[in-house]
């Protein structure tokens, strides 16, 4: 696999402000990126960057190979969806199409050809003589696909596309533009601060905060190691609970939690644990066991008893709220027999225990 | 008087005592004129018959004596001219400067501000400001024009015939510039942003985008201030009155100031009121024009 997009020391100042702070990145050729992070973090900075609407103050990029890194945009061959979806509004939808090959000189027929053929696959066909005024957000989002795909650009650039639709037609939006993605077999960079979205739709998942890459792989390794407790909250849902504990020995932690309980971890190729070593414990939602039958009631080792706040039931889940002050979530398929002020005795795999520096956030 | 009131309140009689107030003062204030203009240009007015209203009816014999006269032709060609030249200058000077002010450099908006300074200014002031530009002994204008080798002799603006509408038009391009470039900037700072990102991503150039972007997004805005700027510029009276007073031998004379000194000159009503009717007529045209072109406002 080439690399597609390569950035290297990127740096990117808006004044005094340090927007893009040593981004490297490589985009492989084919693949579908997700920048995600919470807003104001830089991830449309980095990707207008790409673009080239935005000047980088300093450091490399290359597409494709080639050195862009102060090569206009409109020399960069590379496709953008924007947020507002940018149709132009005095335009139908064709002349929106085709205007990417009218402006490289495609002759008109051959762009109208392209244009039905692309409004085929984008569910546009019987919409090309309205104007964008005269379309629903779903149908804008598509003509501003279309107009995307219509040439074969090297890179595909989304900041945030699906923000302005409802949230059933996100969810169908999603797959259909991870479709779209695999058909072309393109690449694409796709700027979200939805980390279900992130991670549904990529096959590499770029964590950002702070004008800082925070970390970056595969959806599931960040689910799975999170580098760091930014990274632990941010991707997951409910967030990852986190409770002070230090340790014991090297396999086991006392939490901070009424009755100091002690739950053992396993540790996969980390620093030992020493005894007495501050850690804050990630526990995710998810992971909780509410231990039923023979050994519930009992706080003692591996277990740990907390009364209930708040049930909230979608049906087909529980999400609980524990502890004095409902800071522990806890996520439960089916349905639960339970009222507020029940106690519940939990357990948790001790693979699935995160631990992190108190100070620096890190992983140890 | 009750009922009156609680329809008032209630709604629907506010709705409509809220279009009545203003329909009622254009009526008396603008309609009202009007027609009696246009009643006056088709009856025989003198000093005598001007406080009734009862003269005689004389059907289109103040029309047939206007055109029958040698200076009217003359005079409607300097009306046209004015007009085009003033509103071309002003609207290219006024997109110009809007274009450049639209690219943000430190003090952009600062500067956009002073230009408003022309436009807070009286036209009898500007003409008395250009009077001492255009002045043949002294002016500035001359000075710069013969600094610059264009010109080997001072040329009077104000008392030469081939110069003096030349002079008026540039005060009023002067006049005009700021309110076509306020509102031309208006216009393009409601463009959004984006789109000419989208179009750049999409390979257009700095000339493509103008044309294919700025241009058609700014219809509604250059027809409202074209048509507004034809309204202005067939009112426009203290420059003439202040730079030239028509003259020489009605060389620089155009229908609005003509029609204000046969009235009032040559207390001539009938013949002003005639002119006035045909200015109205243009007027209605760029009226209609304004007010299609907003109403046809593209936006997304
Ligand atoms: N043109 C600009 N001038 C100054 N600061 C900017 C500009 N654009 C963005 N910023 C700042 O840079 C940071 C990152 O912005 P952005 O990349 O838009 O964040 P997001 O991750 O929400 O897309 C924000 O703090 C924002 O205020
Ligand atoms: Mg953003």
């Amino acid at each position: 696999m080439t690399a597609q997009i390569e950035l290297t020391e990127v740096n990117k100042h808006y004044g005094a402000y340090h927007a893009l702070k040593n981004i490297n990145l490589s985009i492989a050729k084919g693949s579908f990126v997700a920048l995600v992070g919470p807003s104001g973090c830089g991830k449309s900075t980095l990707l207008r960057s790409l673009a080239g609407l935005e000047k980088i103050t300093a450091g490399r990029l290359t597409i494709a190979g080639d050195e862009m890194t102060s090569v206009p945009p409109r020399k960069r061959d590379i496709a953008m969806v924007f947020q507002s979806y940018a149709l132009y509004p005095h335009m139908t939808v064709e002349e929106n199409l085709v205007y990417p090959l009218r402006m490289r000189g495609v002759s008109k027929t051959e762009a109208r050809a392209r244009a039905q053929d692309v409004a085929g696959f984008t569910g546009l066909s019987g919409l090309l003589t309205r104007y964008p005024r005269q379309l629903s957000g779903g149908q804008r989002q598509r003509v501003a696909m279309g107009r995307a795909v219509i040439r074969s650009p090297k890179a595909f650039l989304f900041d945030e596309p699906l923000s302005n639709l409802d949230a059933a037609l996100r969810v169908s939006m999603r797959k259909e533009i991870r479709a779209l993605h695999d058909r072309l077999g393109a690449t694409s960079v796709y700027v979200t601060h939805d980390q279900i979205e992130a991670m549904t739709m990529a096959d590499h998942v770029v964590v950002m905060k702070d004008g800082v890459i925070e970390q970056q792989g595969a959806p599931l390794t960040l689910y799975d190691r999170p580098e760091n407790r930014f990274v632990a909250g941010f991707i997951g849902s409910p967030a990852m609970n986190f409770v002070a504990a230090h340790g014991i020995d090297s396999a086991s932690i006392a939490l901070d939690l009424p009755g100091r309980p002690q739950i053992a971890v396993s540790r996969h190729g980390e620093a030992p644990l020493k005894a007495g070593q501050a850690v804050v414990a990630g526990l995710r939602p998810e992971h909780l066991r509410i231990v039923e039958g023979e050994g519930a009631g009992q706080t003692g080792i591996g277990r740990f008893t907390l009364p209930v706040r708040l049930i909230e039931s979608t049906g087909s889940l529980t999400y609980l709220s524990l502890g004095e002050t409902g800071e522990i979530a806890l996520v439960e398929h089916g349905r639960e027999q339970l009222r507020p002020g029940d106690r519940l005795t939990l357990s948790i795999d001790p693979a699935l225990v995160h631990l992190f520096d108190p100070q620096t956030g890190r992983r140890v | 008087m009750k009922s009156i009131f609680s329809s008032l309140r209630d709604g629907r009689g506010f709705d409509v005592s809220l279009v009545a107030f203003p329909m009622a003062f254009l009526f008396l204030l603008s309609g009202l004129p009007l027609v009696y203009n246009i009643v006056m240009s088709l009856q025989e007015v003198d000093m005598f018959s001007l406080g009734t209203f009862a003269r005689p009816f004389v059907g289109l014999k103040n029309y047939a004596t206007l055109f029958s006269q040698p200076e009217t032709w003359p005079i409607l060609k300097n009306t046209a001219l004015f007009v085009t030249a003033s509103i071309a200058g002003q609207f290219l000077i006024g997109f110009g400067l809007a274009l450049f002010f639209w690219n943000e450099f430190p003090g952009a908006s600062w500067l956009r501000g002073l230009f408003l300074v022309s436009w807070v200014m009286p036209g009898l002031v500007v003409g008395a400001i250009w009077n001492w530009i255009l002045s043949g002994d002294f002016g500035v204008l001359n000075y710069v024009l013969r600094s610059a080798g264009l010109i080997s002799g001072n040329i009077f603006w104000r008392s030469d015939p081939a110069f003096a509408l030349w002079a008026v038009i540039l005060a009023n391009i002067w006049l005009g510039i700021s309110f076509n470039m306020i509102l031309l900037s208006v216009g393009l700072s409601s463009i959004p942003k984006d789109l000419f990102e989208a179009a750049e991503l999409d390979g257009a150039g700095a000339f493509a985008r103008f044309f294919t972007i700025t241009l058609p997004m700014m219809r509604a805005t250059i027809g409202a201030v074209v048509s507004l700027g034809l309204i202005f510029t067939l009112q426009q009276f203290d420059l003439f009155a202040a730079i030239t007073s028509g003259g020489p031998n009605n060389a620089s004379n155009v229908a609005q100031y003509w029609a204000w000194d046969l009235s009032f000159r040559q207390y001539d009503f009938a013949q002003g009121a005639t002119i006035s009717v045909i200015m109205i007529v243009f007027v209605m045209i760029a009226s209609v024009i304004y007010v299609r072109s907003t109403r046809q406002e593209v936006r997304g």
